[in-house]
């Protein structure tokens, strides 16, 4: 067999191996991987890298050691798995930095990280005073993960006490101008209201680029012509100026009339108008 | 205007938020928000019923303006 043909051969087996190594590797961005695991990836890298091209070595060698190199750290994952001990000596535990809006000074030293480090990863976290720091950990992946303080922490509907509409995904059911029926049946309609509600705001489906349904029943889309201009939905926001219209209407009516009954009907009607207008409005902003 | 249009004109936009809120309420996917649709239709209708009986009255003090 000539030397470039056991090249090719070696070649194709290692880029089926790193395949179906590939395949076995679970989900995890690189960044997130350990120092263990990182290294382990190199030495199985390398390994494929000399069997395949270098002739000399036997082939059973570097098969041996791809066995080795592959089945250790997945071993070890799922020991880790199995076993908080083991995953704590294998991946250690975040170590933390910042306790109460005091930097521990002893644990930056233990980590090698100087108060420039730390700054950095602060900032990177947008956080620039470290008094504004309720906790920061030093994660094992050697980024920072910090808590601010409460106040310093951004406002949130809770906060507030404001009452928010509770909201679903929404569907895609148009994409490149084609109607997607798995996913209008899903929410619970057909083509025909599809047609509808195009028809509503004036644009054939050839022209949209996508269209998408929020879980009030709501169309918006976007079209292929960015020089159309297509009307934002209009129902809620002209519903609830209707709502405040009549209630406003009412209160007059229960002013400009001389007759007593009708006086106090207007006027409890106009706080019915104004009980539905705070319990709805949340849903129609 | 007459007080009776005006009345009238009120009857006809109280109809419409009662159409809108019952259209909004079976389209809601969320409980939460079709049981608050709801409810604000009910009341709709309530007030919608209670303004009609006025208009009658309206009607039956100024028959000149009876009709649209």
């Amino acid at each position: 067999m000539p030397g470039w043909f056991e090249v090719v051969i070696r070649s194709a087996v290692a880029l089926v191996i790193l395949l179906l190594l590939s395949k076995g590797i679970i989900r995890k961005p690189l960044a997130q991987m350990t120092y263990f695991e990182f290294v382990s990836a190199i030495v199985l890298a390398a390994i494929l890298a000399i069997g395949s091209i270098n002739l000399q070595v036997p082939i059973a060698y570097p098969i041996m050691g791809i066995i080795i190199w592959g089945a250790v750290p997945y071993l070890m994952e799922w020991l880790s798995m199995k076993s908080l001990r083991f995953r704590n000596f294998l991946h250690g535990r975040g170590i933390p930095v910042i306790k109460d809006g005091k930097i521990l000074e002893d644990n930056l030293k233990k980590q090698r990280l100087s108060s420039d480090e730390l700054l950095k990863s602060l900032r990177s976290k947008n956080v620039f005073q470290v008094a504004d720091v309720e906790f920061a950990v030093l994660e094992t992946s050697g980024d920072i993960s910090v808590l601010p303080k409460k106040d310093y922490q951004p406002l949130t509907p809770k906060d507030l006490n404001l009452k928010v509409a509770p909201i679903k995904e929404p569907e895609t059911v148009i994409m490149d101008g084609k109607v997607l029926d798995e996913p209008l049946s899903t929410i619970g309609y057909n083509r025909q209201w599809l047609e509808v509600e195009l028809e509503k705001i004036g644009v054939a489906i050839e022209n949209v680029y996508l269209g998408q349904v929020d879980s009030y029943g709501q169309l918006t889309v976007d079209l292929f012509d960015d020089k159309l201009k297509v009307p934002s939905p209009q129902e809620k926001p002209l519903l609830l100026s209707t709502i405040k219209k009549c209630q406003a209407d009412l209160e007059a009516f229960a002013l400009a009339t001389d007759n007593q009954e009708a006086k106090q009907m207007y006027a409890k009607n106009a706080k019915e108008m104004d009980r539905v207008l705070k319990k709805i409005s949340p849903y129609l902003q | 205007m007459t007080v009776a249009s005006q009345v009238k004109q009120c009857v006809a936009s109280l109809k419409n938020v009662e159409a809108t809120l019952n259209s909004l309420a079976i389209r809601s996917e969320n409980e939460q928000a079709e049981e608050a649709f709801r409810d604000a239709c009910q009341t709709t209708r309530r007030v919608l019923a209670d303004i009609e009986k006025r208009v009658g009255e309206l009607e039956f003090e100024e028959p000149q303006y009876k009709g649209f």
